[in-house]
C-alpha cells in the first residue's frame, strides 16, 4: 500500500529538518510548523473530511503514524540539542572555582568578649545564673558592705576612681554580689561579669578591665565545694589536664581566702615570663566572710557561701599571647581582625592553647 | 618587705635553705617575690691592715693620688697600689689578694702599673657590690680580725628574701613575724628575742614625764631614756644588715631604731632628750593651722585630726608618721628619749594621706601595731643603743596606757571548721597550729578556747581562727567535692546580657568588628561634639589624665577615637561597633544606684562599603549603610516598625550633620539616632573621609513590648502586583508617601515595597522618581482586575494630589 504522497512529503521534509535543527528554538519552530494548531500535518488531518470516504482511513492512519514518528524524532533531537546546548553554555561561561566566594566577610567579637562568654558558658553549664549591677557605685556597696573598714589599707589593694567622696567606679564586681544577696534568699548561685575600674595604668594594668565573679550560698556550701567547682572550671577553660593549686591569701570579704593558680600552659610549668615558677595566678576566692553575710541579712550559722573573682583581660592576654594590655583598648583593626579566621594572611596561623576542636 | 635569711635564723631554728623557705611560705599566704644573695661572686677577700705607705706614685689619670701600700695579713705581706683618699697607716680594710674574685666573677691578679707591681686590690663598698659608695676603701674597726674572710665577717653570704605581706598581717612585716610563720609551718623551734636591759642608777621618771591628752589617737605611749651616748657609724656587720634589707645606715642611734623596727615590727623614734623643752612629752591633737618641720625638712601644716608628739612648748613629731627636725638625733646628741607608741590605725592612715607622707612607720601603724609589744621593742632598742653608743639606760620604762586592752578570747568549734571547709584536721593538729602561731589555747572543753595575742589584730571571730588552722594545715589537704544537697535552680541570664550578645552577633555577621573603648572620655572633645558643661556630665575627681576624666554620655566619642587611631595607622576603612554602658546623672528611678546607666549600641562606618574583593565595588559607605546597621540592631531586639524623623529645631546633636541625620522612633519613643558626622567634629578627630554613626539604646528597646512570632494562615488566593512610580519634588520624603498610603487603610493592600529610587536626566532637576511594588490580596477570593484597578487608581489620585506627584507609566 503506497503512502500518500502528501504525507510522505511532509514526513520526509520534517525528518530532514529535524536532523538539521541546530537549536532548541529551531526545533520548536519546526514543531509548530508541522504539528502546531495550524501546522502542515494538522492541516492535512483536518482536510480528511474533504477527501474521498474510502481514502480517509488509509491517509488518516498514515498521517497519524507520520505524526508519531515526527514527535518521536523531535523528542530525540530535543534531548540531544539540550545536552549540546547545556555543554555549550557551560564551556562558554567557564567558572574559576578558586575565586573567593561572594559575600561580606564577617567581623569579629572583641577578644575580651570572646573569653568572657567562654567563662559565662562554662558556669552556666554548672548551674550558675548571670547577674549585673551598676558600674558607678556607692562606697557602701563597693567597700563597706564587703567588710572593708573605713581608713583601712586593704582599700589600697584597689586604687579607686572617685566621682565624689561617696561615689566611685566599682573596683570589682563584688558589689553585685551584695545587691544580689540583698534581693533574694539563699540558695544563691550566680556569676557576675562586667567592667571594673582601678586607678592604675601600665603594660599589664588598665584603668578599666573586666571581671567575672561567682558566688554560691546555701546551707551546706564548703571550701571543698569551692575547690571542686574551680577545678572543674579550670579543666574546661585551660584543658582537661590542667593542674591547679590553692594557696592562702587575703581579701576582706572572704575568710578563709585562697588564690588559685593554674600550672602555666605557656611553658608547661618550667617557668617563663608570664608565670611565677610555673604557676599562673588566675583567680582569688574564699568562703564568704561572716560579716558580709550579716550585712546582707543572712545568718552565717544557717548558711555558708563561697565566692571567686577573676580578671578576664588577663586570661585573654594569656590565652592569645597578648603582651600589652593597652592593645585591648586601642581597637586597631589589624588587632581585632586576628579574632576571626584570616582570609588573606601569608603568615602561618597557629592555634592557641585550648582553642580549636 | 626584704628579710635576711641569717636574720630569720636568729629566731627560727631551721636548716631549710632560703629557696625552700620561700616555697613553703607561699603555702601559708606569704608570697616571696624574689630571692637574691647579698653579693654574688665574692671569694677570697679578707680583712687586712695597711702597715705602711711605701711610696707615693703621683696623681693618676683619674685624679687619684696613688700610693703603694704595704698590706699585712697575719702570715704574709703584699704591695698594693691604692688611689683612695682614706688610705692610712693602721687602717683595717677589705683586701682582695691575687686569686680572689670580686662581684661578677672578676678575677683579681697581680698587675704591673707603670713598672710597679700591685698585688691585689683594696676594696670600696662598690667594688664589693654592697653599695654604690666608691668614695674610699672600706674602713673596718681596729678589732676586725686580721686575715678573716670578709664575706663571713660582714654577713655578705646572706640571702635576701623579698616577701609580700597582705594588709591584714602587720605582724608579718618583721623578721620575727616571718620567723614565727616559718616555725609554725615547719615545726622548727621559734625563739623570741628576750632582752635583759642593764639599767643605770638614774630613774627615767626623774628625767622626763609623759602625758597623753588624746588617748583615742594614742592609746599607749612608752619611752626609755639612754644617756651618755656617743654618736658614730654603726659597726660594719650592723650597717650591712640594714643595707641588705634596703635601709640606709645613718648612725648608730638612728640605725638601732630602724633595726628594731625591721626585726620586731615596732616603729621607734629617737628624740635628742636635750632638745625637748622641760623634758616633757605631751601627746595631743594638733592645733588648727599648727606647723611643724619634719625630719625631711618639709614644713607641714597640721590639723586637729592629727596626733602630735609635743614637748612642753611645741610639736616635735607627727605621731606615728615622722619626727620633727628640731629634735632629731645629731652628731652632738648624748641623751636620747626613745619612743615606742601605739597609734590609732585609721588616724595614722588619714594623717599620712593628708600630709602625703608615706613612711615605714605609718605603713605599719596604719595596719595596726602590737600594743603589748611596745616594751619588748623598747628594751631591745634601748639595750642595743647603749651597747653601740656606750651609753646607759635609765632605770625604768615610762609607760602611759590609760585603758589596757584585754586579749580577745574566741571559742573555736571544730564542727565549724568542718562546716566551713568540708573537713577538719585532727584536734591535736589544730591546737598545735594555733599555739605555734602564738595563740594561747585552752583545750579542756569541747570547743577550743583561744586567746588572741596582741599582735594579731586581724583575728576577731571564729572563722578567722578556722582560716589560721586550715592555712597552716594545708589547703592541699582540703578534699574536692561538689555541693551537697543544693537545690536545683533554673539558670537565668538578664535580658540586657542576652540582647547585647544577639546584637553583637548580628553586627559581626554584617561585617562589623566589636570594639571596647574606655568608659571615660575627653571633656574637650565632648564639648566640641555639643555637650555643654551643664549637660550633666559625670566627672572623675581623680582621673589619670584629662583625656580620660569624664564618664561617657555616649558610645560615639570612643568610636570616633578608634577611627582616628586606625586612620593614623593607614587603615582608612572601618566598620566597627561597641555595646556598653553610657552614664548620666542619677534619676528617681535609679533608686540606690548612684548614677543613671543605660546599655547602648554604637556603630561607626567610614571608607569603602566592602573590603576590597574581586566581586566588590568601590562604593563608599553612606548614611543608608549606617541606618541599615541600626535597623539590624532593632530587628535583633525583635522590633518590626520604626520611624526615622528629624529632631525639633535645635535639638539635634551637634556632632551630626543637620539634614543628614535623624532620630529613630519606635511607637513615638526615642530609641536612638543615626547620621553623618559633622565636618567640624570629623576634623577635630583628624578624619578625612565621611563618617557615619548610629546609636541605639538597648535599654530603651528592652522596655518596649517584646515581639513574638505568631503564625498567620498562608494566603489561599493569588496576589496581584501593581507598580506605583511617582516623580516627586526632592523635599518629599519617601516615608511620608508610605505613611500616606498606609493611612488610607486599604484592607486589600497587603504589602508595600519601595523598589526603586532614581534621580537623573529622565526626571529633571529638583525631582526624583520613587517606585513601589504594591501587593493586593484577599483572604477569601481571587481578586478581579477591575477591583485592583480601582484601588490602584484611588491610591494614584490620593497620593498624586497630596504630594503634587506625577505618575509615571502605570
Amino acid at each position: 500500500m503506497a503512502v500518500d504522497e502528501r504525507v510522505q512529503t511532509i514526513l520526509d521534509r520534517a525528518l530532514a529538518e529535524i536532523a538539521e535543527a541546530r537549536s532548541t528554538p529551531d526545533l520548536e519552530k519546526l514543531r509548530v510548523r508541522v504539528l502546531g494548531r495550524s501546522g502542515e500535518l494538522t492541516a492535512l488531518l483536518r482536510s480528511l473530511g474533504s477527501m474521498p470516504v474510502e481514502e480517509r482511513p488509509r491517509i488518516g492512519q498514515q498521517a497519524n503514524q507520520a505524526k508519531a514518528r515526527i514527535e518521536a524524532r523531535i523528542a530525540e533531537r530535543l534531548d540531544a540539542l539540550k545536552t549540546l546546548e547545556h555543554q555549550r553554555a557551560l564551556s562558554a561561561g567557564r567558572v574559576d572555582l578558586t575565586l573567593p566566594g561572594r559575600r561580606m566577610p564577617p567581623g569579629a567579637v572583641h577578644p575580651i568578649t570572646r573569653i568572657q562568654e567562654e567563662i559565662i558558658e562554662i558556669f552556666e553549664g554548672l548551674g550558675f545564673s548571670v547577674a549585673e549591677g551598676p558600674e558607678i557605685e556607692s562606697d557602701y556597696y563597693n567597700f563597706a558592705a564587703l567588710n572593708f573598714p573605713d581608713d583601712h589599707p586593704a582599700r589600697d589593694m584597689q586604687d579607686t576612681f572617685h566621682l565624689s567622696p561617696d561615689t566611685l567606679l566599682r573596683t570589682h564586681t563584688s558589689p553585685v554580689q551584695i545587691r544580689t544577696m540583698k534581693a533574694q534568699r539563699p540558695p544563691v548561685r550566680f556569676i557576675f561579669p562586667g567592667k571594673v575600674y582601678r586607678r592604675d595604668a601600665d603594660i599589664t594594668h588598665s584603668p578599666m578591665f573586666h571581671q567575672v565573679e561567682g558566688l554560691a550560698v546555701d546551707r551546706h556550701v564548703t571550701m571543698a565545694d569551692l575547690k571542686a567547682t574551680l577545678e572543674l572550671f579550670a579543666r574546661q577553660m585551660y584543658g582537661a589536664r590542667s593542674q591547679v593549686r590553692f594557696r592562702p591569701s587575703f581579701f576582706p570579704f572572704t575568710e578563709p581566702s585562697a588564690e588559685m593558680d593554674v600550672r602555666c600552659f605557656l611553658c608547661g610549668g618550667t617557668g617563663c615570663r608570664a608565670c611565677k615558677d610555673g604557676w599562673l595566678e588566675i583567680l582569688g576566692s574564699g568562703m564568704v566572710h561572716p560579716n558580709v553575710l550579716r550585712n546582707v541579712g543572712y545568718d552565717p550559722e544557717e548558711v555558708t557561701g563561697w565566692a571567686f573573682g577573676m580578671g578576664v583581660d588577663r586570661v585573654a592576654m594569656l590565652k592569645y599571647g597578648i603582651d600589652d594590655i593597652r592593645l585591648l583598648f586601642e581597637n586597631d583593626l589589624r588587632f581585632l581582625q586576628q579574632f576571626t579566621p584570616p582570609q588573606d594572611s601569608l603568615t602561618p596561623v597557629g592555634r592557641g592553647p585550648g582553642e580549636g576542636r | 618587705m626584704k628579710v635576711s635569711y641569717h636574720w630569720l635564723r636568729e629566731f627560727v631554728d631551721t636548716d631549710l635553705a632560703a629557696k625552700d623557705i620561700a616555697d613553703r611560705l607561699i603555702n601559708v599566704g606569704i608570697e616571696v617575690t624574689s630571692i637574691a644573695p647579698v653579693v654574688e661572686g665574692v671569694s677570697g677577700v679578707v680583712i687586712a691592715e695597711i702597715e705602711a705607705i711605701e711610696k707615693e706614685l703621683g696623681v693618676g689619670a683619674a685624679g687619684h693620688r696613688n700610693r703603694l701600700c704595704r698590706v699585712a695579713l697575719p702570715d704574709k705581706k703584699f704591695s698594693v697600689i691604692c688611689g683612695a683618699p682614706n688610705v692610712a697607716v693602721g687602717l683595717r680594710t677589705a683586701f682582695a689578694p691575687p686569686g680572689s674574685t670580686l662581684p661578677g666573677g672578676r678575677d683579681v691578679q697581680a698587675v704591673k702599673v707603670r713598672g710597679v707591681i700591685s698585688e691585689g686590690i683594696l676594696c670600696s663598698e662598690r667594688e664589693l657590690g654592697v653599695s654604690d659608695d666608691h668614695r674610699g676603701i672600706l674602713e673596718l674597726p681596729s678589732d676586725a680580725p686580721l686575715g678573716a674572710d670578709l664575706v663571713a665577717y660582714l654577713g655578705l653570704d646572706d640571702v635576701i628574701l623579698d616577701v609580700e605581706v597582705t594588709p591584714n598581717r602587720p605582724d608579718a612585716l618583721s623578721v620575727v613575724g616571718v620567723a614565727r610563720e616559718i616555725a609554725a609551718l615547719t615545726g622548727a623551734p621559734f625563739r623570741f628575742p628576750h632582752v635583759a636591759v642593764r639599767e643605770g642608777e638614774i630613774a627615767a621618771s626623774s628625767l622626763c614625764t609623759i602625758e597623753i591628752e588624746a588617748p583615742d589617737l594614742c592609746p599607749r605611749f612608752c619611752a626609755r631614756l639612754i644617756t651618755g651616748l656617743t654618736v658614730r657609724p654603726s659597726p660594719p656587720w650592723f650597717a650591712q644588715r640594714l643595707r641588705g634589707v634596703g635601709l640606709r645606715p645613718i648612725n648608730n642611734l638612728v640605725d638601732v631604731t630602724n633595726y628594731v623596727m625591721w626585726e620586731l615590727g615596732q616603729p621607734l623614734h629617737a628624740f635628742d632628750l636635750e632638745t625637748l623643752a622641760q623634758r616633757k612629752i605631751v601627746v595631743r591633737r594638733a592645733r588648727p593651722g599648727e606647723r611643724l618641720t619634719t625630719l625631711d625638712g618639709q614644713e607641714r601644716i597640721l590639723d586637729p585630726d592629727m596626733a602630735m608628739v609635743c614637748d612642753a612648748e611645741r610639736a616635735v613629731g607627727v605621731g606615728g608618721v615622722m619626727g620633727g627636725a628640731d629634735t632629731e638625733v645629731t652628731e652632738r646628741t648624748t641623751s636620747v628619749l626613745l619612743e615606742a607608741a601605739y597609734w590609732n590605725p585609721g588616724s595614722i592612715r588619714r594623717t599620712s594621706r593628708a600630709l602625703g607622707l608615706a613612711t615605714d612607720a605609718a605603713y605599719r601603724f596604719e595596719r595596726g601595731g602590737d600594743i603589748e609589744g611596745l616594751s619588748d621593742a623598747l628594751d631591745r632598742a634601748a639595750q642595743l643603743m647603749a651597747d653601740l653608743g656606750q651609753g646607759t639606760v635609765a632605770r625604768g620604762m615610762l609607760d602611759v596606757y590609760p585603758a589596757p586592752r584585754p586579749r580577745p578570747r574566741i571559742a573555736l568549734r571544730l564542727s565549724r571548721v568542718e562546716r566551713l571547709i568540708g573537713v577538719c584536721p585532727p584536734r591535736d593538729d589544730a591546737v598545735r597550729i594555733l599555739r605555734a602561731l602564738g595563740f594561747a589555747v585552752d583545750d579542756s572543753g569541747a570547743d577550743l578556747q583561744v586567746s588572741v595575742p596582741s599582735f594579731r589584730r586581724d583575728i576577731a571571730q571564729e572563722d578567722d581562727l578556722v582560716e589560721e588552722v586550715i592555712r597552716l594545715w594545708g589547703y592541699d589537704k582540703i578534699p574536692v567535692t561538689l555541693d551537697r544537697g543544693g537545690a536545683l535552680l533554673p539558670v537565668k541570664c538578664p535580658q540586657p546580657v542576652r540582647l547585647a550578645r544577639t546584637v553583637s552577633r548580628e553586627l559581626n555577621a554584617a561585617g562589623l568588628f566589636e570594639c571596647i573603648t574606655y568608659s571615660f572620655v575627653d571633656p574637650d572633645r565632648l564639648h566640641l561634639m555639643g555637650w555643654s558643661a551643664d549637660s550633666g556630665l559625670l566627672a572623675l575627681d581623680n582621673p589619670l589624665s584629662r583625656e580620660r576624666s569624664v564618664m561617657r554620655p555616649s558610645i560615639v566619642p570612643g568610636l570616633l577615637e578608634v577611627l582616628a587611631t586606625n586612620a593614623s595607622r593607614q587603615i582608612p576603612d572601618a566598620r566597627i561597633f561597641e555595646v556598653g554602658r553610657v552614664f548620666t546623672p542619677h534619676r528617681e528611678e535609679d533608686g540606690d544606684r548612684p548614677a543613671h546607666e543605660e546599655l547602648w549600641a554604637g556603630i561607626a562606618l567610614t571608607g569603602l562599603r566592602q573590603p576590597r574583593a574581586w566581586h566588590a565595588g568601590r562604593e563608599r559607605v553612606d548614611v543608608y549603610d549606617v541606618k541599615g546597621a541600626a535597623e539590624l540592631v532593632l530587628t535583633a531586639a525583635g522590633l518590626s516598625g520604626w520611624d526615622a524623623v528629624p529632631w525639633p529645631d535645635g535639638a539635634a546633636p551637634r556632632y551630626l550633620e543637620p539634614g543628614r541625620s535623624a532620630r529613630l522612633l519606635v511607637e513615638g519613643r526615642d530609641v536612638g539616632s543615626f547620621g553623618e558626622v559633622a565636618l567640624a567634629v570629623r576634623e577635630a578627630f583628624d578624619l578625612e573621609a565621611a563618617v557615619f554613626v548610629a546609636e541605639v539604646s538597648l535599654s530603651a528597646l528592652l522596655e518596649l513590648p517584646a515581639w513574638a512570632p505568631r503564625y498567620q494562615p498562608l494566603p489561599r488566593y493569588p496576589a496581584v502586583q501593581r507598580d506605583l512610580a511617582l516623580v516627586v519634588p526632592d523635599d518629599v520624603a519617601a516615608g511620608e508617601i508610605e505613611a500616606a498610603i498606609r493611612g488610607m487603610r486599604l484592607p486589600l493592600l497587603t504589602r508595600l515595597l519601595l523598589f526603586d529610587v532614581y534621580t537623573g536626566d529622565q526626571v529633571g532637576p529638583g525631582c526624583r522618581s520613587l517606585a513601589w511594588s504594591l501587593t493586593f490580596q484577599a483572604p477569601d477570593r481571587t481578586l478581579k482586575d477591575a477591583e485592583v484597578n480601582e484601588l490602584h487608581a484611588r491610591i494614584v489620585k490620593e497620593i498624586g494630589e497630596r504630594f503634587k506627584a506625577e505618575v509615571r507609566g502605570t
